[in-house]
């Protein structure tokens, strides 16, 4: 459906001829979805439980839908034998009993053939003593650690928006799917792929779980507020900005930032001059953070984000504006990349987001050629 | 261990911090060659990020880099030296993927961008994941730590309405989306070469991939014309939908309930919950009045064993579980019988914690190869095995450190 950024002949895109039955719900949609994009033939055999839900928008651009006799049929009852018999890739996401229940375990769906990419994503694997316990997004994101991480020391954590749990597990199994699919491209069979959620999500844990094996420590959550002085979330005129001025107790662009503050006048920046606060253990001091959030505050507090990003990026200063959904659709980097393109979508014009990634040949995503780097002086990333 | 779907596959990794080294690990683990060209003056960053073994600090003894650099070589080159920009061409020559993570311009400037590559190896599958895309008024702008996720909207929308954004809490678009979609991408193009025998130069804009994962916020915006705003741990559906608090110290609930049934359910096990009189019955009520309910709910919790209460609750269909931490995760039976925890012994670090892949090809699988490498260790045996490099010319160039 829309407009799509494909070229006219889909088979010469990466997954041109690859025919996918999507039998996801929630959890796997967002796999199809990047099947779809790379020229895969996607059909969306369930209903949506909701189809004006915006992840669900998001993750179905680009799928056909079945054609089915019994539109309200339930997963399984809509699926018939000839979908998964011509497809390259079925995907489900319910658990093992669900599935078996349907006739959709992998048991069931690969006897007979032998060439179907079964990718299996569940909430906790397909084996295991918490293999059909019930899932949400909140659920699993709590199981797979990263919901502990999540929001401010002083409050329950606060999960991410998105659904991320689904997004993580879809990324993973796509991948996977990919490899299975070089598998089969060498020898013409398919194979099941087992994803766990919960398994994927603790792979965006960071360091935390290092922490604990290395040196015994459980990591917690500390919210917005910096463990340095010089880093962290500042209000500004229109909303808050991001300032990275130090990195493991290093003075990145400290000096440069503290300059900008004297310069413009600000009340108090002189201070920051005091070679106190070159030293990291001071900045981490409560009575430093909250000195340096007084004097930067009154700084931004008077400017808008777009106002300190382009000043900052000027003075060789990290800091980088939190934009809010509707920043992004008036970005002139973003429009000038020609990446929010509108589709219609239930009787609204949706600005669509582009691809994630863009292919020099045109197949996958717009492309345009770069003009001649203008690299800043010192070079390095 | 079987040689991996992706044996044959020999990937040239110019990546360091960020997003890289969990787009090349999935490949390594695999059955790709993965061989990380790194720096002695340089090194990644990421070698310096904690945890450190017994909280010692060491090139080869961060927890942080290690999990993400299983199964990979390292190979240390002075890149800026004439000879280490031949032996990495000779490298690209006899490889499959080129990925780098610089900023735009930089590996042009090295002798080794997208054209210098093809020119060695036409069928070169390069990718470069630029900060905000190698076009554009904003393709020079220079970011670290948290910026991505700051400019892509992910910070803004998470968090709770009366307080500031605060995301995850971790450097989430490093962790799963800009790894993951460049993992996709060079899968993908590696496919189209199978088919059609030419390569393919991939630009991923890491702001753009992770705006993809917080677009349901923008497309929101539009459906219902209305500004998105923080909406804590509420759903558009579910009611209760909540963490909880519960015994101990810092120990919650989470808790998701889809319907009126299991609305029963959740009562049955908070002892009734009185408090909250039968008009909370009715899943409408329920959703417009999540502050009620979330009290009403948060007093009954307080005082339980989160692990037995998700349990129960779980039992009767109920969506719920203890919001785990590292040392949860650690002795959590699932993962357990799942294989997920992997001690690899690393000849610095000694035995230590990985994570598994999360997926298991039934036919094909994958798995952790070996330990992250230790810094150039992989210089030799490179040199010799893949460049047939002789002994006494790998003594020249090591002598003058053009390499390891």
């Amino acid at each position: 459906m829309g407009d799509r950024d494909v070229p006219a002949d889909a088979a010469l895109m990466p997954l041109g001829g690859v025919t996918v039955v999507d039998a996801t719900t929630w959890l796997g949609g967002y796999a199809g979805r990047l099947l779809s994009d790379l020229g895969a033939e996607v059909r969306s055999v369930m209903p949506s439980p909701d189809p004006e839900d915006p992840a669900e928008i998001m993750r179905r651009f680009g799928k056909t839908q079945a054609p089915t006799s019994e539109p309200d049929a339930q997963l399984g009852e809509l699926l018939n034998d000839a979908l998964v018999d011509d497809a390259t890739i079925l995907i489900t996401d319910v658990g093992p009993a669900e599935l078996r229940a349907r006739g959709l375990h992998p048991d069931q769906t690969t006897a007979g053939r032998p060439a179907l990419i079964h990718v299996a994503i569940t909430p906790y694997g397909l084996t295991g003593p918490s293999a059909d316990k019930p899932a949400s997004d909140l659920v699993l994101l709590a199981d797979g650690g990263l919901l502990y991480l999540c929001g401010d020391p002083d409050r329950s954590p606060v999960r991410p928006f998105g659904e991320q749990s689904a997004t993580i597990t879809s990324l993973h199994a796509t991948v996977a799917t990919l490899m299975a699919l070089t598998a089969r491209d060498a020898d013409g069979l398919g194979q099941v792929i087992d994803v766990s959620a919960q398994e994927a999500i603790v792979h965006t844990l960071e360091n935390a779980m290092q922490y604990y094996d290395l040196e015994g420590v459980v990591r917690r959550r500390r919210g917005s507020s910096p463990a340095d002085a010089g880093v962290g979330l500042f209000a500004c005129r229109d909303g808050y900005i991001y300032l990275l001025t130090t990195m493991g107790g290093k003075k990145l662009s400290w000096d440069a930032a503290v300059d900008w503050l004297v310069e413009s006048g600000t009340a108090g920046a002189e201070r920051l001059r005091d070679p106190d606060w070159d030293s990291s253990a001071f900045r981490r001091t409560p009575e430093a953070i909250a000195e340096f959030r007084r004097i930067f505050e009154t700084f931004s507090g008077a400017r808008s984000k777009d106002e300190i990003y382009l000043g900052a990026q000027e003075r060789g200063v990290s800091i980088a504006p939190v934009f809010e959904p509707h920043d992004l659709l008036e970005s002139s980097q973003l429009r000038a990349r020609d990446f929010f393109h509108d589709e219609q979508v239930f009787g609204h014009t949706i600005p669509m987001p582009g691809l994630p990634y863009r292919f020099g040949d045109g197949t996958v995503g717009r492309f345009t050629m770069p003009q001649p780097a203008a690299a800043r002086p010192g070079g390095g990333s | 261990m079987n040689a991996g779907p992706l044996s044959g596959i020999r990937v040239v990794d110019f990546t360091w911090v960020g997003a890289g080294a969990f787009l090349t690990k999935p490949l390594a683990d695999h059955g790709a060659d993965v061989i990380k060209i790194e720096s002695e003056t340089r090194t990644d960053p990421i070698r310096w990020m904690e945890p450190f073994r017994d909280g010692i600090r060491g090139i080869d003894r961060s927890g942080y880099f290690a999990n993400r650099n299983s199964s990979k070589r390292s190979v240390t080159l002075d890149l800026k030296h004439p000879e280490g920009r031949d032996f990495a061409l000779r490298l690209i020559a006899v490889s499959d993927v080129v990925a780098n993570n610089f900023a735009a311009g930089i590996m042009d400037k090295l002798g080794l961008g997208y054209d210098a590559a093809k020119a060695v190896r036409p069928e070169v599958v390069y990718l470069e994941m630029p900060m905000q895309g190698n076009t554009g008024p904003h393709r020079n702008f220079r970011g670290y730590g948290l910026t991505i996720g700051a400019i892509s909207g992910f910070l803004a929308t998470s968090g709770w309405p009366d307080r500031t954004p605060v995301g995850t809490g971790t450097n989430f678009p490093d962790h799963a989306p800009n790894p993951l979609h460049a993992a996709i991408a060079v899968l993908a193009a590696l496919r189209a070469r199978r088919i059609t025998g030419r390569g393919q130069y991939i630009e991923m804009s890491q702001l753009e991939s992770t705006i993809n994962v917080i677009a349901p916020a923008v497309i929101g915006e539009a459906l219902t014309g209305e500004r998105f705003h923080r909406r804590g741990n509420l759903d558009r559906r579910r009611a209760p939908h909540g963490v909880y608090p519960c015994a101990g110290d810092d120990r919650w609930i989470a808790i998701a309930v889809e319907d009126d049934a299991q609305w029963a359910a959740v009562r049955t096990a908070l002892g009734g919950l009185p408090a909250l009189g039968a008009e909370f019955d009715a899943h409408e009520y329920r959703l417009a009045n999540t502050d009620a309910l979330d009290f009403g709910i948060a007093a009954a919790t307080a005082p339980r064993d989160a692990t037995e209460l998700a349990a129960g609750l779980s039992a009767s269909g109920v969506a719920a579980a203890l919001v785990k931490d590292a040392r949860d995760l650690m002795a959590d039976p699932q993962l357990e019988s799942r294989g997920h925890w992997v001690t690899l012994d690393h000849p610095e670090m000694g035995p230590s914690l990985y994570d598994a892949p999360p997926y298991r090809l039934s036919r094909t699988p994958g798995g952790l190869r070996s330990p992250a490498p230790l810094l150039g260790a992989d210089g030799h045996e490179v040199a010799t095995e893949i460049l047939g490099v002789t002994d006494e010319e790998y003594e020249r160039l090591h002598s003058e450190g053009i390499i390891g």
